[in-house]
C-alpha cells in the first residue's frame, strides 16, 4: 500500500555529483548526527558552488537548514527497531536535491500523513502563522509542521513524501524528497 | 546570566540577550533554559527588550518556535516593546525572521 502528499519523485537519476549515505540500523543516528551530516552536505556543496562561481553563504546555509531540518524529522520518527536512514543528496545548476529514507511504527506514519495533508493543502505561509499562534496558545506542542513550513515558505522548497507498507503491522517505510533552486 | 556550550552562547547585558553560534537543539525542554532567560527578562517588564541575534549562524526550526513564541508572549504585554536585530550576513536570518514581525506588527526588526 502506497500513499503521496506534495510533490512527485523524479525517476532514479544517475548523478556524478551525488553523494549517499546509508547509516544501518546496528548503528542508529543520532539527533547531533543530523547537525553533523547537514554540516557535512552544507561544506561539501559549498565548494562545488565555488567552483561554479555561485553564492557559497546562501549555497552552504541553506543545505545546511534544509538537510538538517529533513534529517531532524527522519531521525524524530524513526522505527524504535529498524532505525536505518538512507540519504541521498545532489547540487547541480544551483539545485539542491535531497532524498532521505527511513522507516516509522505505522501508528506514527498515519500521525505524520494527517499532518501531511493539512501542510499540503494550503498556503504554507498562512498556514506558519496560524500555527505559531496554535502552538503559543498551546505549551505542550513543540512546533509540529513549524519545519515543514518554514522550508516551502522561508526557502521556497518543493517537498513531496511517499509512504509504503507492505504488510499490516511492519513498519512504514517513508520516503521524503525535497528540491530547491537554492542559487542562481 | 548565560548559557555556554561547546555549540552555542546566550546571554544577557542590562535589557538585551546575545545570541551566538549554532542553537539545533531537539525539544522545547532543550531550549528552556533558554527560554528562561527570555522569560525572566520580561518579568522584569523593561519598557523595550532586544534579542541581538547577529553571532547566530545556524538556528533549527525548534529555535525558529522559540522566537515566534517569546514574540507572541511580548505581544500580550502592551507595556513592553520587541526589538530583534539580525544580519544580512547570515541567510536564515533574512529569510525567517520576517515571520516574526508578522506576528507583531509592532516589533523593530533590523537586519542589516
Amino acid at each position: 500500500m502506497q500513499s503521496h502528499y506534495g510533490i512527485e519523485f523524479p525517476e532514479a537519476a544517475d548523478s556524478t555529483e551525488g553523494v549517499k549515505l546509508a547509516l544501518h540500523s546496528g548503528l542508529p543516528p543520532t539527533w547531533s548526527n543530523c547537525g553533523a551530516t547537514a554540516d557535512f552536505l552544507g561544506n561539501l556543496y559549498a565548494r562545488a558552488a565555488a567552483r561554479a562561481g555561485k553564492n557559497v553563504k546562501e549555497t552552504r546555509h541553506g543545505i545546511n537548514y534544509l538537510a538538517n531540518e529533513i534529517l531532524e524529522n527522519a531521525v524524530k520518527f524513526r522505527h524504535p527497531a529498524s532505525g536505518a536512514i538512507e540519504i541521498e543528496a545532489r547540487f547541480q545548476q544551483g539545485r539542491f536535491e535531497l532524498q532521505v529514507r527511513n522507516y516509522a511504527e505505522p501508528a506514527v506514519a498515519a500521525n505524520f500523513q494527517t499532518l501531511l495533508q493539512e501542510l499540503t493543502s494550503r498556503d504554507p505561509g498562512e498556514l506558519m502563522i496560524e500555527r505559531i499562534e496554535a502552538n503559543a496558545m498551546d505549551d505542550t506542542q513543540g512546533g509540529s509542521g513549524l519545519g515543514i513550513l518554514t522550508m516551502m515558505n522561508d526557502y521556497g522548497a518543493e517537498i513531496g513524501w511517499r509512504f509504503t507498507q507492505t504488510q499490516d503491522g511492519e513498519p512504514v517505510q517513508v520516503d521524503t524528497y525535497l528540491t530547491v533552486q537554492l542559487v542562481q | 546570566m548565560e548559557i555556554k556550550t561547546n555549540e552555542y552562547r546566550v546571554w544577557s547585558d542590562g535589557s538585551t540577550v546575545y545570541y551566538e553560534g549554532t542553537m539545533r537543539l531537539s525539544s522545547p525542554e532543550d531550549y528552556a533554559p533558554i527560554q528562561a532567560i527570555m522569560n525572566e527578562m520580561l518579568a522584569a517588564k523593561p519598557a523595550r527588550i532586544d534579542l541581538d541575534l547577529t553571532g547566530l549562524e545556524f538556528l533549527n526550526s525548534s529555535g525558529i518556535n522559540l522566537f515566534a513564541k517569546f514574540t507572541i508572549e511580548v505581544r500580550k504585554q502592551a507595556d513592553v516593546g520587541l526589538g530583534v536585530k539580525g544580519t544580512t550576513q547570515i541567510p536564515w536570518q533574512s529569510k525567517s525572521l520576517p515571520n516574526l514581525k508578522k506576528l507583531f506588527p509592532a516589533l523593530d526588526l533590523q537586519i542589516v
